[in-house]
Formats: C-alpha cells, structure tokens, sequence
C-alpha cells in the first residue's frame, strides 16, 4: 500500500514538474531561512550554558540612585565581592573582572592588546575554562600572572611550552604566564585573550580595594547549590549599610544590589555585558523564520487545493474501487511529506552552502557544521511535520469530492476554495510588505544616524591609540606639537576617550540654584586644552579651558547643557561660577558646551562634565587637511615611529569608530533586508503558480473573449486584475501592522526618524511592481496566444 | 439478490428541483444479466449510482443481500461496495499515473489482499482478458478496447457477486464493443450478476431482462427470450 503510495506520489511529481518545482524551491528556502535562523537562536539562547555552574553563578548588579536618576549597572565595586564571601557562607567563591589593555611584549613579538582582563584566581572556579597547561588553581594567586588563551599563546610563543615565559606590559611591567587555557567559547558572554592576576592591580594601586564608590569591575559570585538566592537577596540592604557608613550613605553612596543570575546577563539589555545578545532580536528573527515558512507552506495549500479539479477524477475512480476516506487521506498525506522530504534534502544543501556566510553575517560561529547537535534531525522531523500541517487541508478537501459528480465531469472549484487561496495570499503579502517596511525603517534609521549632526566635527579626524600609556602621556605636548609640524595635519588634541568608544560615569556634586550641592551621576571626558577647539564643540556660555588660567588644570570643569538641565538651570550663564565636586577635584564651572553625542543616537544625551588632566589620556586625535590623506598617514605614521618606537601605529577615524556602535543594528538591518526578499520571493513564486494555473483553467474563455474582438491588453488587464486587488489588501492590512511593529522597534532610539507615509508608499509599491511583474507575464503569455488553438482544444 | 422498493432521488438546485427517480421499485435475482434502457435524463445513471452505492436515496428501500442499505454511512456502503461491486464505466476511468498492472491491482490493495496473492490474482486476470502483455504499458498508450479490457479487469479481479455496467460500448467501435460483451457475457455464464446501462439495443440483447425506463419511474420490462 505504503509502495503504491510512494509510487504514485513521485509519479505525480514528475508529471507536474512546474507546480513540484514551485512547491519545493518555495519549501526549500523557507526551510532553510528557517533552519538557519533556527540554528541562530539556539546558538543565542545558548550563551553561558557551558559552565558547569550555570545554574549556581550570579553577577552582582548595581542600582546607582541620585536625587534625578537611578543608573542601572551590571558592575559592582572592589570590595564588594570579597565582603559577600566573608559575610555570607553560602557565596562559596567571588571572581572580579576588569578589562582592560596593554602592550604586550616577549622577545621581539610586540601586540597592542585590548583584549586583556584582570580576574580573581576563583574565576577557574567559577567559570568553566579549561586549561592546556599549568594549574588553574594557582595560576592567577601570585601578582604579575598571566593567563593567555591557547590562541594568545601560540601567537607569542608558537607551539611550545608557554609556562614560565615572561613578557612585558606596556614596556615596563614584568609579567610571567602561569597558564595556558582553551580559548573562551563563542558563547560566552565574557570574553578575553588573557588574564592577569587581579592582585597585580593592587600591587600596582591601579585601584584601592576599599574604595566601595567605584564600579570598576563586574563580580560574579559561585552560591552554595542549596543557597536560597532570594534570601541572599534580601540580606543585601543590610549588607550595605553595614559596610557603608552612614556618613557616606548621606554623601550620595546610595546604592541598590542585585543578584542577576547568569542566564540572564547576555541578554540583559539594560545592565549590559562585555558581550551583550538582545532578546528582541531572537524574538523578531523567530516571528521571521515562522513568517517564511508560513509563507511557503501557503505555496503548497493553495497550490495543491488549485489543483484539485486535476486530481478528482483520480479520488473518483479509487473511491468507486473501495478506497476509504482514510486511505485517500494518508495518500495525500504521504504526497506532501514526501514534497517536505525533498524540499528538506535541497535546504540541508543550500544550508550547508549558505552557513558560512551567514556566520560572517552575524559576526560569530553560530555553528560551524550543519549535522552537528542533532540540527538535522529537528530540521527533518520540522519537514514532516510541514509536511502533515500543510497536507492535511488539501488531503481533507480533495478526499471530500462526492464520487457521483467527480465522475460525471461536474466538478468544479468551489466558492469556499477560492476564497481560501485569496485569504492565504493576502497573508503572504502582508508579511511580505511589513518585511519591506521593516527593511527600509531599519536603513532609514541606521542612515540617520549616520548623518545626524552630532554636535563636533567628526571629519578628517584621526585617532591615535596610546592606551594610556604614561610615558606617552608625559611627552604628550610635544608629540602633539611634531604631530602638527607635518603638512597636511591641522591640529591636535590628546583625550581620555572619543564619542562612541565609552568613558567614565563619576559621581558629582553641584551647587545648585538653592546653592545646596547636588548629586548627580556625570560622564566625565579628560582633556588637554586643544580638544574643545579642535571638536568644534560649541561653547554656550562663560568660556573654554586656557593656559592662561593656571587654575584651568586643576580647579576647572566645563559642562554640557544636560548638566544643566540635569541641575534646573533655565540659563547657561546660571551655571558660571557655581561649586563642582567630582572624583577628588574641587572646584567651579567656567564654561557651558552644547550637548554633543559621545555615546550613540539610542541614547539621549547624558551630563557630561570635561576637565583638564593630561595624566589621563588615552588617544590623540588629529584633524588632517581634505588633500592627499594617504600619504598625510604615511608622514604621521614615520613621525610616531620616531616619536614613540616603543608603541605601534593605531588609528582609527573618529566617524567610522563612532558608526561602529551600529554594526548591531546594521546586521540587524542586512539580516532584515535578506529575510523580506525571501519572504517576497517566496510569495511570488506562489503568485506565479496560482496566476498559470487559474489562466490555465480560463484558456477557453480567453479564446472567446479574444474571438469577441478582446485587446491583448484588455485580457491582461483581466487576469492581473483579480491579484492585484489582493496585493492592495494585503497593503492595507500590512500598514498598520508595519506601522505598529516599527514604532515600537524605534523606541530602543532615543534619537529617531518619523516613519514618514512615503515608505509605505514606496513598500507599497514595491510589492504591487514585483506582483505585477510575476501576473502580468502568465496573463500576457495567455493573451497573446491563438484563440483557435485553445478552442479547439476543448 | 437486489430489491428496491419506492426508491425516490431529487436533484436540487437553488431555484429547480427535479426528480431523478420517482418511487421506482425493481428487483434483480443473483445470476441475472439485466440492462436498463431509456432516453437521456430518465434517471438510468442516477439509479446505476444508488445501486452501486456510491449515491444514497433520498426516499424509499434498497435491499442488497437481505440487508438494508438506503441509509447506510459513506464508510460501510464502501466496505459493502468494495467486497462485492464491480464498476465498469464508459470512459473507462483508468488513473493515467498507474501501469495496467498497478491500475488492476488497486481494488486488492483496497481490500488487504497480501502481495503475493495479488499478484496471482491480478496476473490470472490479466491472462484471462488476453492483455498480459500490457501489464506495464501506461492506459493512454493503449487502444480504448484494451483499455475496457483492463478497466473489466479491475471489475472483476475482486471477484464481486455484482458488476455494473455504464454504457461499457459507449467508447468503443463495434468489433471492440462486441468483445466487451462477450467477456460480460461469459463472467454473466459463471455466475456474476451484472447490471448494465445502455442505449444500445444491440448491446441489451446479450442480457435476460431490459428494463425501460422514463422520467424516473418504470415504463416496461422485456423478457428475452
């Protein structure tokens, strides 16, 4: 029975060539969209789950409250981690995590490393990271250890033994690796070339461990497996105010603790991770993957219920030789699985052709091998399932024909079919426009923020990475002044960061307007007295940093008008002359900036306060004339290696590194853009079958119409007609619906476009032309044929 | 072995109903060869229909083998059907994607026979209508002779108590229509009941009874003789 199936089902296949091919292309790149994105969420929901620990490891998170604003954090400070341990015997083992940078160097290999993390020995504990050589227990007790990856060390010491070798940091700092471990896996959301002993930052006094005000490090903390965490929770309060004096509570140290489970802090979009995953992307990528296999199960409903009239005669006659309803049922059936089983063979191909790229697409190995983990299996299981879901309705329509009529040639389409393949268009098309207008929301966004104007000049500058290196930052002037003796550099500036690369939150008092000080929480930018001029930043009131001001590098700020805002001030020139408090420096504000975007356009702009203070600086930036930029790069760049031989060559430019903040939204964007043209593929491939088949059945009344005296055009207008009032309604359903989707997709952006009625126009459009295109070459093939030919025929 | 009684069919439409059969009553013995004759819409391929079970009445009784089958579900007219009815129709209704051998073999398949016993089966049956050697052609590469040929095959393969026939010559020229009722005639002499619909007379003599029909009801009944 199962072989008379088979038999007849490839059969059928073969004999309708054009409608299998269709169904299986159709299937095939759902599939495979679908398998890939599948692979992709997975790969996303699975971040962290290598540690064996998962279940048992918790980040300490920080809530920083100020009169204004609480700043949600994902860090915690020094102290923090060693008193919970102390405290709280069911914190079996703390681990802090800075990062940080170096130039590292052994024997004549010398990198620029900004990939480094300094750790408490327990992270071996906490985290499940592998080692190749030395001992995991020790390796990181002893100050000035390293621990490098597998990858770390090969490139400083090839394949050999690693343990025991020194190195440099930053030229000056012996280190010596005590370990070598396996490289940090993809999915993880810390991520780092090497460690360096934590104990080495305090030996160095790059922090002071008591300081409980300073959210310098993310600490993960090992609870006892039969820890109750929301007890812990509870306790953390009291913690608090037992380590926090009173005297400093009422100084602003006012802080709330969090327990955030690992699970969690991937995708934690609010406290952010080294590595950060959006939860909203999964979301929206497995809506899409459905969308797009929906669309291509539709393909096989409508195109098979189409066909029915084909087939009738066929159920007529097994039903008059004693088929059963359900054996005709499970016939059909079989037919759709084995169209989902071919489909599925043709998506493992194209998936194994398309994983690579859609790897470099989304920037990590989502996974390296289409048959690992079982993905083929699912992915089979999924094709027959397709295979049953879109089956079942054709098999139940076309075992549902009354045997008397099918015989006698009486059958015909019904009323209910028609519409149904209708409706399922009109879906088709609808997901397809809201994908259209997803992309062009998403581009016209990323471009916006592309071009918006960000408040300082962002062109023809270069950026020079020193990392902070102190014996740069000692000849700072007078590499500045080299620098601008080149032809072709305009000027320069030296900066402890540029917009979009990150910096400093202090905690910061104010005078305010009742001359009470006020707390709030500033980003803080360390500069030299070139940097405002250079930027172009606009000075609103009182006036800039100058040398001729003594008291200009050392008791000087100049804000940004958020500050101002941030404090009540109506009036920039209110805020001249008031008392400013931050970090260790007393003293008051000479001049107010307009605000300027040092962070990306998802966010508003923040207080921002600048202050003179060379020590701590880590670039330069350099504004170079429009001319020949190459070779003004290649004088800079022979100037440095005279200047600062110690150090390689970094740059950057300030506009590239600030768009780099949206290389998220652009694969977002890209991966969009790749989905909406499958999804209108798909949907079109489904158009085409559906249009040759209903002017198939309407050859006879072309013929007659056209014998009537009919235009080509008439009849083309004809049979496009009834399709492209679909696409209209699948338009006017898709608006609102696109309109909806991306709002709320553009609230993440504090800056944001209007979805302006031109892109629905333009979506619109572009669906109703690709539609037409698909229709219209079915309708003119038909319309231009001898009417003769098709009469006689019948 | 089939008796009706009153047996009533309309056909509706939204604005017309007509009536296909008005309280017709008949009955056909087992061994019988009868064909029913009438006009064009005096209700012959409706009564073939609810005969077979493939359409139920809407008013009256129809007795097959001493049970009562008007008002049977789908699924146990199907059953009774498939274990004792044969069709034989006029356009042949062969499934053009199944072999001569596939096609004849459906019915078994239908009805569980094992795979070895069908082959036997439909090989002694293809040997006995002489179209063995087209057992793997495709129907449209057969002459319509051969194709009714195969069609009566498949009617008969299951052994039925009862074939029924729809103008089984309809298709055919006279040479190939006379074979066709020959072989009728001879499953008829081994003891299956057949019922045939025609519009040849030339045809209805082969058969023991005419029963003529109009606008649905029974005008006579010849007894040949």
């Amino acid at each position: 029975m199962i072989k008379n199936y088979f038999k007849i089902a490839f059969r059928n296949l073969w004999r309708h060539k054009s409608f299998s091919l269709i169904n299986i292309i159709g299937l095939a790149v759902g599939m495979t969209a679908c398998f890939l994105i599948f692979m992709y969420v997975r790969f996303e929901l699975s971040y962290d789950k290598f540690n064996e620990n998962f279940d048992h490891v918790y980040r300490l998170n920080t809530d920083i409250k100020s009169p204004n604003e609480v700043l949600h954090w994902g860090s915690a400070s020094a102290p923090m981690g060693p008193a919970l341990k102390a405290d709280y015997p069911q914190v079996k083992e703390f681990a802090r995590v800075f990062g940080y940078s170096y130039l590292i160097e052994s024997n004549n290999h010398k990198f620029q490393e900004n990939n480094i993390s300094f750790a408490d020995p327990a992270i071996f504990k906490i985290f499940t990271l592998p080692f190749v050589q030395g001992n995991p227990a020790t390796a990181l007790n002893a100050p000035f250890s390293i621990v490098m990856t597998e990858t770390s060390a090969k490139k400083y010491f090839g394949n050999g033994n690693a343990i025991g070798k020194s190195v440099l940091l930053d030229g000056k700092i012996p280190a010596t690796i005590t370990g070598v471990m396996k490289d940090v896996p993809d999915n993880s959301h810390i991520s780092f070339d090497m460690l360096i002993s934590e104990s080495t930052m305090e030996k160095k006094k790059m922090i002071d461990p008591t300081e409980w005000g300073n959210f310098s490090n993310y600490t993960y903390l090992l609870l006892d497996k039969s820890a109750d965490v929301n007890k812990l929770q509870a306790q953390l309060p009291a913690f608090l105010i037992k380590h926090i004096s009173e005297d400093k509570r009422r100084k602003g140290y006012n802080y709330d603790l969090f327990l955030g489970p690992l699970s969690g802090v991937y995708m934690d979009a609010v406290r952010g991770a080294p590595v950060n995953g959006s939860i909203s992307n999964v979301y929206i990528f497995s809506v899409v993957a459905i969308f797009i296999l929906v669309i291509a199960c539709i393909n096989f409903i409508n195109l098979t219920t189409a066909r029915a009239s084909e087939r009738a005669k066929e159920v007529g006659i097994r039903k008059v030789i004693g088929a059963a309803k359900s054996q005709l049922t499970k016939q059909f059936l079989g037919e759709s699985i084995i169209i989902c089983i071919i489909s599925f063979l043709f998506a493992v191909l194209l998936s194994l052709l398309f994983l690579p790229m859609f790897n470099q697409l989304s920037g990590k190995t989502i996974s390296d091998n289409v048959f690992s983990h079982g993905y083929i299996l699912i992915l089979f299981f999924t094709a027959i399932a397709i295979g049953f879901i879109a089956g079942i309705y054709p098999a139940l329509v076309l075992t549902s024909f009354s045997i008397t009529s099918v015989l006698k040639g009486r059958f015909s389409n019904s009323v209910k079919g028609i519409v149904l393949r209708r409706g399922l268009v009109v879906v088709q098309f609808t997901v397809s426009i809201v994908l259209i207008v997803g992309t062009i929301v998403v581009y016209n966004q990323l471009n916006y923020m592309r071009n918006q104007s960000l408040g300082f000049n962002k062109d023809q500058m270069m950026v020079l990475d020193f990392s902070g290196d102190s014996a740069v930052e000692t000849r700072a002037e007078s590499i500045k002044y080299e620098l601008k003796q080149i032809p072709g550099v305009l000027s320069a500036s030296a900066s402890s960061s540029t917009p979009g690369n990150g910096n400093p939150i202090a905690y910061t008092q104010v005078e305010g307007k009742s001359g009470a000080m006020e707390s709030l929480n500033a980003n803080l930018y360390d500069v030299d007295y070139d940097f405002i001029p250079q930027y172009g930043i606009q000075v609103l009131a009182g006036r800039t940093f100058s040398t001729d001001y003594p008291t200009d590098s050392t008791k000087s700020f100049v804000i940004n008008e958020a500050t101002l805002q941030n404090l009540g001030y109506t009036s920039p020139n209110q805020a001249i002359g008031k008392h400013f408090l931050q970090w260790g420096r007393d003293g008051k504000i000479i001049g107010v900036i307009k605000n300027f975007h040092f962070a990306s356009l998802q966010q508003t702009i923040k207080p921002l306060a600048l202050r003179i203070n060379p020590h701590n600086t880590n670039v330069f930036t350099v504004k170079i004339a429009g001319g020949n930029i190459p070779a003004t790069i290649a004088s800079i760049q022979n100037k440095w290696k005279s200047l600062v031989p110690e150090r390689p060559f970094s740059y950057t430019f300030l506009d590239e590194n600030f768009n780099k903040q949206y290389k998220g939204e652009e694969t977002f964007g890209m991966l969009f853009l790749y989905f909406a043209v499958l999804a209108i593929f798909i949907s079109c491939l489904g158009l085409l079958g559906l249009a040759s088949y209903s002017t198939l059945q309407r050859t006879r009344e072309i013929g007659i119409r056209k014998v009537l005296g009919a235009s080509v055009p008439v009849i083309v207008n004809m049979l496009s007609k009834e399709f492209l009032q679909l696409v209209l309604i699948a338009a006017l359903i898709a608006f609102p619906l696109a309109w909806w989707g991306m709002h709320t997709w553009l609230q993440d952006f504090a800056y944001q476009i209007n979805i302006g009625w031109w892109i629905f126009v333009v979506a619109g459009l572009l669906a109703f032309m690709i539609a037409i295109t698909t229709v219209s070459f079915q309708a003119i093939r038909a319309a231009l044929a001898n009417p003769v030919k098709s009469l006689r025929s019948e | 072995m089939i008796k009706i009684t009153n047996l009533e069919k309309f056909y509706r439409t939204e604005e017309v109903e007509t009536i296909a059969l008005n309280k017709l009553s008949m009955h056909v013995d087992t061994g019988e060869f009868v064909a029913i004759m009438g006009p064009s819409g005096c209700g012959k391929s409706t009564l073939l229909n609810i005969l077979g079970m493939l359409d139920d009445p809407d008013e009256g009784s129809y007795v097959f083998n001493d049970i009562e089958v008007a008002h049977f579900t789908e699924r146990k007219r199907a059953d009774l059907r498939k274990h004792n009815i044969g069709f034989v129709f006029q356009s042949f209704n062969l499934i053009d994607e199944l072999t001569v051998f596939e096609n004849v073999e459906l019915p078994l398949i239908y009805t569980g026979v094992p795979s070895a016993e069908r082959v036997k089966r439909v090989e002694e049956v293809l040997d006995k209508m002489q179209i063995m050697h087209r057992r793997n052609h495709y129907p449209q590469q057969l002459s319509g002779g051969q194709q009714q040929r195969v069609a009566i095959a498949r009617a008969v393969v299951n052994k039925p108590k009862l074939i029924l026939a729809d103008e089984p010559t309809g298709n055919l020229d006279s040479s190939n229509g006379n074979d066709v009722m020959e072989l009728l005639t001879d499953l008829n002499e081994q003891g299956t009941t057949i019922i045939m619909v025609t519009h040849s007379e030339h045809d209805a003599r082969y058969s023991h009874r005419i029963i003529r029909l109009l606008d649905g009801q029974t005008v006579m009944e010849n007894i040949m003789i």
